[in-house]
């Protein structure tokens, strides 16, 4: 496989990261706590499309390898998603009068929950969405590309998703109130905005993002109860490495995350390659860099990143 | 202080309590981790076997006197009929019943047997207990169990060892219980599934092979016990990690290896997203795999045609021999569904306790360890059933006279206390599983 090849799957990996971390950077940046409950709003969308698209079937045409029904389904997954967290923030994380680490700890029972409520539904095994796999397009296997329509239709979508919230941001009066808000919620208050409309508005976004990553992710690869919660870990990752509370900042930490995780067999083929002066050096570097250890290898760039700039990537500006 | 050192106080807080979180979180859940169910093996329930109260000093040998007493044979049973591999218990439980009205009906030098069944929870603590109770309290000199491979070494080393109990586990699989001669099973270890696999992608004609293995003690050892038997060269062997969301690097990479066949080691969920990304890869190769990645959620998970032609090799019962199809219907007709390799696996159990105490002279443990490989090695005369083997022994034979043939395969235990194990090749022909051949491990 190429450079080009990996690139592209790293590519539509950190799609999906990236959809999943925006949500979670941007309900720390507002609501003030890290939702430990972010991963498995995921699995929510990704369940609430599969039935959905049970449901409503195919509608007729397709477009990228994904009937029109899919997308209903997708759009429904982040409705539902969005509604759940919204709920979960009126029920339980308002009502409770506790600081940042309290509602730390209850979004981890809350995770629980929403993870048992699924298993009950649908049992603990896996699935996918009945749509019909795709070969690789071939005008692109010539240059190592391996990718399929539906990846296309990952990335396009969450680049058209991660597109509008950019303009969300800048450009509408509940972006600037959403900015004030993470910048000073006591200045933002003060001068007149409604703060508990602008994060149950937070809470909406991050979670429908949440949920689209989720149904993403099922397509890409299937559909289990713990689905989310297992890429949690990753996702956290790109927060930190982009600056928590920093919504750019998880763009390019879920992006870089995302990419040194698909081109970890790429950096091994280098190390094989490179003449490395001492040979156990070189010994030691090619036992470590491997497919295996993809995971910790992401982790220890993340702290090199975190070493030279603490704040993350995107610094010390929040939003 | 200024703003921004609140800032960085607060994110030092926010990581440590994150990390400590994350860390808390997922122990949590390793335990309620059901990972492999069905079909794979017994082997990874849970291990590491932490024999706590080690209060052994039974003297398994207490039975009643092997006279003219009327009172039914008691032995032991440790079954998983709750927890995690509880399916395989309920297997067990149709096997046991079986067997023991074919036993019955003929009866044990004019006694009845009859079996004490405790439950292991599908945990070390849980076996123990029940072993404990069964040797010590009923004094059983036979105790059957129990599934889970962790759970029998634990039940072996804290209770069996050092008495005469003989014990014989029906469903353990894993690899190091052949470290431990003292303890039987009836399932054939995961080494002849290895030694299957590695004469089945010689025999098709491939000297290259790449293998990814599930990343824990299952995947390890049948690998391991893989590369010392094929005489090809591995291109490829790279462990993976459960539950991982992509294992595109892990299919690239075994394409780049430039073998021909592919070698799974894994469990079904994982085997699934690797089959649809090899598909959505466009990659061709030869597929092999072990038992655990084969199941009907792997059928309908992956894309029609994806799989064909891929060989798996599974324990199981020769399913073409008379008295197996005799078992087959007699259980059918009882349960109303076909039997699987587990219930036989206990089926053959029974049947071979109840040869060992008809061969035995007196009912104590010290007896039963002189007669329970005898009577169903490979010296004597062939039977198929207990009728027929039970009427040598009556007939003045004695346990070298008689070589029970089990339901399950031949049994023959070797010096290390497995059986000769009897395996089962599946092609994937049409999108579904198709038996091609029989294998004595």
């Amino acid at each position: 496989m190429t450079v080009l090849g990996y690139l592209a799957n790293g590519l539509v990996f950190s799609s999906i990261i990236v959809l999943g971390s925006i949500g979670l950077s941007l309900v720390y940046s507002i609501a003030d706590f890290a939702n430990f409950a972010h991963g498995d709003t995921m699995t929510i969308g990704a369940y609430t499309a599969l039935v959905t698209f049970g449901a409503v079937g195919g509608l007729g045409g397709a477009v990228l390898g994904l009937p029109y029904g899919f997308f209903l389904a997708l759009v429904v997954g982040i409705a539902v998603a969005a509604v759940v967290a919204v709920g979960t923030e009126k029920l339980i994380y308002e009502p409770l009068d506790v600081d940042s680490i309290g509602l730390l700890i209850t979004s981890i029972g809350i995770a629980f929950i929403y993870r048992a409520v699924i298993q009950i539904r649908f049992g603990s095994g896996f699935t996918r969405f009945d749509i019909q796999p795709l070969r690789p397009i071939e005008w692109l296997v010539p240059y190592g590309v391996r990718v399929t329509l539906h990846d296309v239709a990952i990335v396009g979508s969450a680049a058209v998703l991660v597109v509008g919230l950019h303009v969300l941001l800048q450009y509408t009066d509940l972006g600037r109130k959403m900015r004030a808000m993470a910048d000073n919620p006591d200045l933002a208050r003060v001068s007149g905005i409604r703060t508990k409309r602008v994060k149950l508005w937070t809470w909406v976004i991050g979670a429908g993002l949440a949920g689209a990553g989720g149904v993403f992710l099922g397509l890409f690869n299937q559909l289990s109860p713990r689905m989310g919660f297992n890429l949690l870990l990753v996702i956290f990752a790109a927060v930190i490495l982009g600056g928590i509370g920093s919504v750019y900042g998880a763009m390019a930490g879920g992006f870089l995350i995302g990419m040194i995780n698909q081109l970890t067999p790429f950096f091994s083929n280098v190390v094989e390659a490179l003449p490395i002066a001492p040979n156990w050096l070189e010994t030691v570097l090619e036992n470590l860099i491997s497919i295996e250890y993809a995971n910790a290898i992401a982790f220890v760039i993340m702290v090199l990143v975190l070493l030279v700039r603490p704040n993350g990537i995107a610094g010390e500006g929040a939003t | 202080m200024s703003p921004n050192s609140m800032d960085i106080t607060d994110r030092r807080t926010l990581l440590k309590l994150t990390g400590g979180a994350g860390v808390a979180a997922l122990s949590g859940c390793l335990s309620t981790t059901d990972d492999s169910e069905d079909g794979s093996d017994g082997s990874d329930g849970s291990d590491g076997s932490d024999g706590t109260d080690g209060e052994n000093d039974t003297d398994g040998s207490d039975g009643d006197d092997g006279g003219d007493s009327t009172e039914p044979y008691q032995i032991g049973m440790v079954d998983s009929q709750t927890g995690s591999l509880s399916a395989f218990g309920e297997r067990n439980q149709r096997g046991i019943n079986l067997a023991l009205q074919r036993v019955n009906e003929i009866g044990i030098n004019g006694r009845e047997l009859d079996i004490i069944v405790e439950d292991s929870e599908s945990e070390n603590q849980g076996g123990i207990a029940a072993a404990q109770k069964l040797v010590n309290q009923d004094g059983v000199p036979f105790l059957i169990g129990a599934v889970g491979s962790g759970v029998s070494l634990a039940i072996y080393e804290s209770v069996v060892e050092g008495t005469d109990v003989v014990q014989l586990s029906q469903n353990s699989t894993g690899l190091n219980l052949t470290d431990f001669p003292g303890l039987l099973r009836m399932s054939p270890s995961g080494r002849s599934q290895s030694l299957a696999l590695s004469n089945l992608i010689t025999d098709d004609g491939y000297d290259e092979v790449a293998i990814t293995y599930v990343n824990n003690d299952y995947g390890q050892s049948l690998t391991d016990a893989f590369v010392d038997a094929y005489d090809g060269e591995i291109a490829y062997n790279s462990p993976h990690d459960q539950e991982q969301q992509s294992y595109s690097g892990t299919v690239s990479e075994m394409n780049d290896s430039g073998a021909d066949a592919w070698l799974f080691i894994t469990y079904q969920a994982e085997f699934a997203t690797m089959v649809n990304e090899v598909f959505s890869s466009g990659y061709e190769a030869q597929f092999y795999g072990a038992d655990s990645v084969s199941g009907d959620n792997v059928l309908e998970n992956t894309p029609e045609g994806s799989i064909d032609g891929m060989k798996i090799v599974v324990p199981s019962a020769p399913v073409e021999e008379e008295n197996y199809q005799t078992f087959a219907s007699d259980f059918e007709s009882e349960y109303g569904r076909q039997p699987t390799s587990w219930a036989a696996y206990a089926y053959d159990c029974v049947i071979n306790a109840a040869l060992a105490i008809q061969a035995a002279d007196e009912f104590t443990g010290a007896a039963l360890q002189e007669t329970v490989r005898r009577v169903s090695g490979p010296e004597g005369e062939e039977a198929t059933s207990f009728e027929a083997a039970s009427q040598i022994l009556t007939d003045g034979g004695g346990p070298d006279d008689v070589d029970y043939q089990g339901v399950s395969g031949p049994i023959d235990f070797d010096e290390n206390g497995d059986p000769v194990g009897y395996l089962q090749v599946l092609e994937v022909q049409d999108h579904a599983y198709e038996g091609i051949d029989f294998i004595e491990g």
